[in-house]
């Protein structure tokens, strides 16, 4: 480490997870634009805000962990190393997805890099992820899978049961619940009985750790420790990450629910990037002028991305009956 | 100001309830003091002030689940016809951060509350008393707080029943004890970067550290320790202030404090010692000592190195660089905390607890 | 070298031997090892039926007694298959299906498809099927139907010892997700089967008796029901030809229209309530694709469309019989 450089990270992967965090951002603020026009068909449900709680998390994972995502789940797959481009053709429903346009926005998987895939249903994570610590502990190198889920789908029995089931075998599974404050539309208090999630992991057994998921260093300390325990053998544990949404449970949401002011408040007050980047900034690691040109870079990529994914074939008649099967 | 005796005694409650939930946890077995653990504390202590005669409760609101399960209590308790203060929750925004105690501290002085009740560990009670310290004018009077600890990791409030506290806090907020005999001073450590422009307190200890970010907040990295300022020190404490506390122990209520420095790391530092301590619940370390002295109050001691963070009550707080003058004070009778002890033996000797027996 | 083994014992040599073949077997349920963690000896069950009983002693730890949690075992069994392993996951009855659904229509029925074809789930999830053990409404179901609904799953569901070694074999080395259904009234039933591996083909229908007159489409128990009845008829003079599917998806509907094609007369027997069920798809596939061969209406054996009743009285009328399917074939031939 630099002598001039006060964080855990080199300096290049500290650029390099700003990078990933500027390209969740860049390539959610620029779905947002695509489906108000009426570019994307279906669902999407946007990551931005959240981007520090992903990148801090997946700069510890390798491709041989696993990792399970939600709804809400291009920002796990950009930060688990998914390629964009891929990713906009599945968004827009093209060959050449990730997903060969079979899956979409909900469904964005890449088993090659550890990623388990989004998945359309709440609380579906957790027990796939347990399944894929016990594949890990018999292989016996040291991986581990970590479980996505938000605030809302912890209620979920499916999630519960997980817990229990990790605790028990003692599992390298990680539960991150990504705490927005809202279950779709309804608030965190009216729908939970206990509100904490530390609380349902200790009701296992399970230690849990509460961070500040718009601090990119917080999340990446805390989970650094809860994943090297899980590695070395210490079983599972749950993070909760506190963060914020910057757009609606959907694209297309009016968010009327919230507080007047609240999303203006959070996107001024609590933007995990601009405080990665005012961090980096006042320690000297790196300078405006090169985060700006990240940023223009990572604006070029998710441009042509774009332009790539609107160039891409359509998916034809004869793909519609592919894939059901391995062989049938 | 409700005065004590005014006849119509104000108590504010602060719980957090997001404290004992850090990294901790993982790193060594620290405890986790759970929610409907710490809503029914809050339920206890307010029986015992409304058995005194303490009928109004201001309470900081959450959206954290404290608020929603006290509620429900309170219902569930008048529901069995069981004598509860009114508890009303103060009219502010929620931003669940530090920021939602220090708000409630000035609502709550605003509205007169003659002491505040605080649940949490010791980051909790350092952002009741900053706000109490550093947010009033010299001659304001001095809401005293009384600190019931969440965890284990806490120098500053006492692991003690809450119903007991309670009735502590019920006894001087009736007017039942004298305020010399209620209350006792304690000391807190007063930090300034830059002469003035950022002011901060510590109420136990105020720790350097090497790391020029605040990351998961918590110490548990002995490495990380350049040096530390204690307000007090003792040897049965757990975490930063158990160095001091076994090195050479102060009292909360004996005047001075400790400075320490560390030794950098490599064996065989000239003069250095090493010191076995338990440095987190669970976590028992070996740290280099280079150096102690005791510290007097009202000198500004420097701190010697050029960009670190300081760690306040065991939680990274501020970040400095190369070229911010840091300066740490020791503040003697800073501010006032019920003493719940005294008070109990008191109402003892004075028979505050007997009454004639009522004929059936 | 085959010997006469019992069903029950061919689905225990077949796990065995796949987990001699392949160290990334392994199994997952509820009491299939027994004992976990009690103060007597494990292995104490092997199954609630005894079915995996001995595997521990040969495996050890490949084999996980879960707790009582069929979506967190199910699923982890469907994620570990998706990591590397062939898990087998044993779901104690059929009708627990309810609590784990998600994991098996929503995750690894999808998983193929819906990520581009570019993941694989070899999961088994064994479980039992059927009624006939007095185990009233919530153990004795036949709800193959409810899988072979859903693409991208596989259900199997043999009647004999030798079907049901070689089609497990088969499914545990499958690299698409298989629900094997085993007729827990049939794990007494003994039959020939070799001692070595073997794996019998998926959508391969087995056609156990031939015959000119009629034929019966079936599977599980019924196969054998079918079978009494043919014996029956066989002396009044009607010639029944029985076709086993063995696997409900995969379907061989190729051996049946060529069997219906020949009979002219087409009878479905089904142990699954009788609407929507393999027999009804049966019947309007040879109506789609064989209806000029047809010389009499096709008939349905089925139980009533009624929960399964506990009372061994209702229970023995709710179970189709050979004596009712002897009577749906003489329908079909006019009394002949």
């Amino acid at each position: 480490m630099a002598a001039n450089n006060p964080f855990p990270l080199s300096r290049d992967a500290l650029l390099g997870c700003y990078r990933r965090m500027r390209t969740i951002r860049e390539f959610e603020d620029r779905l947002h634009i695509d489906f108000g026009r009426g570019d994307i068909p279906g669902f999407v449900h946007l990551y931005a805000g959240e981007e520090a709680a992903a990148v801090g998390i997946m700069s510890h994972l390798g491709d041989g962990d696993r990792i399970a995502s939600t709804h809400r789940g291009h920002g796990h797959c950009i930060a688990k190393g998914v390629d964009v481009g891929a990713m906009m053709k599945e968004i827009y429903g093209r060959k050449g997805g990730s997903c060969e346009g079979k899956g979409g926005s909900m469904h964005i998987a890449d088993l090659s890099k550890g990623m388990m895939g989004a998945n359309g249903i709440l609380g579906a994570g957790a027990p796939l992820v347990c399944g894929a610590a016990l594949a890990a502990k018999f292989r016996g190198k040291g991986e581990i899978a970590i479980c996505f889920v938000g605030d809302g789908a912890s209620n979920q029995g499916t999630f519960l049961e997980s817990l229990n089931l990790a605790a028990i075998w003692n599992l390298p599974a990680l539960f991150v619940v990504e705490n927005n404050g809202y279950a779709e539309s309804t608030s965190r208090d009216y729908a939970t009985a206990v509100n904490s999630y530390v609380d349902r992991a200790s009701g296992f057994g399970l230690p849990g750790v509460v961070v500040d998921g718009t601090d990119f260093f917080a999340v990446h300390e805390a989970a650094g420790e809860i994943i090297r325990r899980a590695r070395e053998g210490g079983g599972p544990s749950l993070l909760e990450c506190k963060m914020v949404r910057f757009h609606g449970h959907f694209e297309g949401d009016a968010q009327t629910y919230r507080a007047n002011g609240e999303l203006e408040d959070l996107r001024a007050n609590h933007d995990c990037l601009k405080k990665l980047a005012a961090q980096l900034t006042s320690a000297g690691v790196a300078s405006a002028a090169e985060l700006a040109d990240i940023d223009r870079q990572v604006l070029a990529l998710i441009e042509q991305a774009v332009v790539d994914a609107k160039a891409a074939p359509l998916p034809s008649a004869a793909d519609l009956l592919t894939d059901v099967y391995v062989k049938y | 100001m409700s005065n004590p005796a005014s006849g119509n005694p104000c108590v504010g409650i602060i719980a957090n309830p997001v404290s004992a939930r850090d990294v901790r946890r993982v790193i060594a077995n620290a405890s986790t003091l759970q929610l409907t653990d710490r809503v029914n504390i809050i339920l206890r202590a307010l029986a015992a002030l409304r058995a005194l005669g303490v009928r109004q409760v201001l309470m900081m609101p959450d959206k954290v689940g404290i608020s929603s399960l006290l509620l429900r209590g309170l219902a569930r308790e008048r529901t069995l016809g069981n004598a509860m203060p009114d508890v009303a929750f103060l009219t502010m925004e929620i931003t669940s951060s530090a920021e939602d105690t220090r708000c409630a501290v000035r609502l709550m002085r605003a509205a007169g509350v003659c002491s505040i009740l605080v649940l949490g560990g010791d980051g909790t009670h350092r952002a009741v008393v900053r706000e109490l310290y550093l947010g009033s004018t010299a001659d304001a009077p001095r809401i005293p707080i009384a600190g019931l600890s969440t965890g284990t990791n806490n120098a500053f409030p006492e692991m003690r029943e809450s119903t007991v506290t309670a009735l502590a806090v019920g006894l001087h907020a009736t007017g039942r004890i004298p305020a010399e005999r209620a209350l006792a001073g304690n000391k807190l450590l007063e930090i300034d970067v830059n002469g003035g422009a950022i002011r901060d307190i510590a109420i136990v200890d105020a720790a350097v550290a090497f790391d020029r970010f605040i990351g998961a907040r918590a110490m548990w990295k002995p490495d990380n320790l350049h040096s530390l300022f204690l307000a007090f020190g003792e040897p049965t404490a757990v975490g930063l202030s158990a160095i001091g506390g076994l090195l050479q122990p102060v009292s909360p209520r004996a005047p001075g404090g400790l400075a320490i420095r560390f030794g950098d790391g490599r064996a065989g530092s000239a003069g250095a010692i090493e010191l076995t301590v338990p440095f987190a619940p669970g976590l028992i370390r070996s740290v280099q000592i280079a150096a102690w002295t005791a510290i007097e109050a009202g000198q500004a001691l420097p701190v010697d190195l050029p960009g670190g963070s300081m760690a306040l009550d065991g939680e990274r707080e501020l970040v400095f660089a190369e070229g911010d003058a840091v300066t740490v004070t020791l503040r003697e009778n800073a501010f006032p905390t019920v003493d719940v002890p005294g008070c109990l033996h008191f109402a003892a000797q004075h028979g505050l607890f007997r009454h004639p027996a009522t004929s059936q | 070298m085959a010997r006469r083994i019992s069903l029950k014992t061919a689905v225990n040599e077949a796990i065995d031997q796949a987990m001699q073949l392949d160290p990334t077997v392994i199994m997952l349920g509820e009491d299939i090892v027994g004992g976990a963690g009690a103060p007597g000896e494990m292995d104490a069950w092997g199954g609630v039926l005894g079915v995996t009983k001995g595997l521990y002693a040969k495996h050890g730890d490949r084999l996980l007694d879960t707790p009582l949690s069929e979506s967190a075992y199910v699923g982890a069994a469907i994620g570990a298959a998706c990591c590397g392993m062939r898990p087998i996951a044993e779901l104690m009855f059929i009708d627990f299906m309810g609590v784990c659904f998600d994991q098996i229509f929503n995750q690894a029925a999808k998983f193929r498809y819906m990520f581009g074809g570019k993941a694989e789930t070899p999961v088994v999830i064994r479980c039992m099927v059927g009624a006939g053990f007095r185990a009233a409404a919530q153990h004795s179901q036949m709800l193959t139907p409810l899988f072979t609904h859903i693409p991208g799953l596989k259900v199997v569901c043999p009647s004999t010892p030798y079907d049901t070694k070689g089609l497990l074999m088969q499914s545990i080395r499958d690299n698409d997700p298989v629900i094997f259904c085993e007729h827990k009234n049939l794990y007494a039933l003994e039959g020939d089967v070799p001692e070595a591996p073997y794996a019998i083909p998926f959508g391969e229908a087995n056609v156990v008796r031939e015959g000119r007159d009629v034929t019966i489409v079936t599977y599980g128990l019924m196969v054998h029901r079918s079978l009494e009845a043919a014996a029956t008829l066989a002396k009044e003079g009607i010639d029944v030809e029985i076709v086993d599917l063995r696997t409900l998806s995969p379907l061989d509907i190729d051996t049946v229209l060529e069997s219906v094609t020949r009979t002219g007369r087409l009878v479905c027997v089904d142990e699954a309530s009788p609407r929507c069920n393999i027999a009804t798809d049966i019947a309007a596939q040879v109506a789609m694709h064989a209806f000029k061969a047809l010389k009499a209406q096709i008939e349905q054996v089925a139980p009533p469309h009624t929960p399964v009743p506990f009372s061994p009285t209702l229970e023995d009328l709710y179970i189709p019989s050979a004596a009712q399917i002897a009577q749906a074939v003489r329908r079909t031939t006019g009394g002949k």
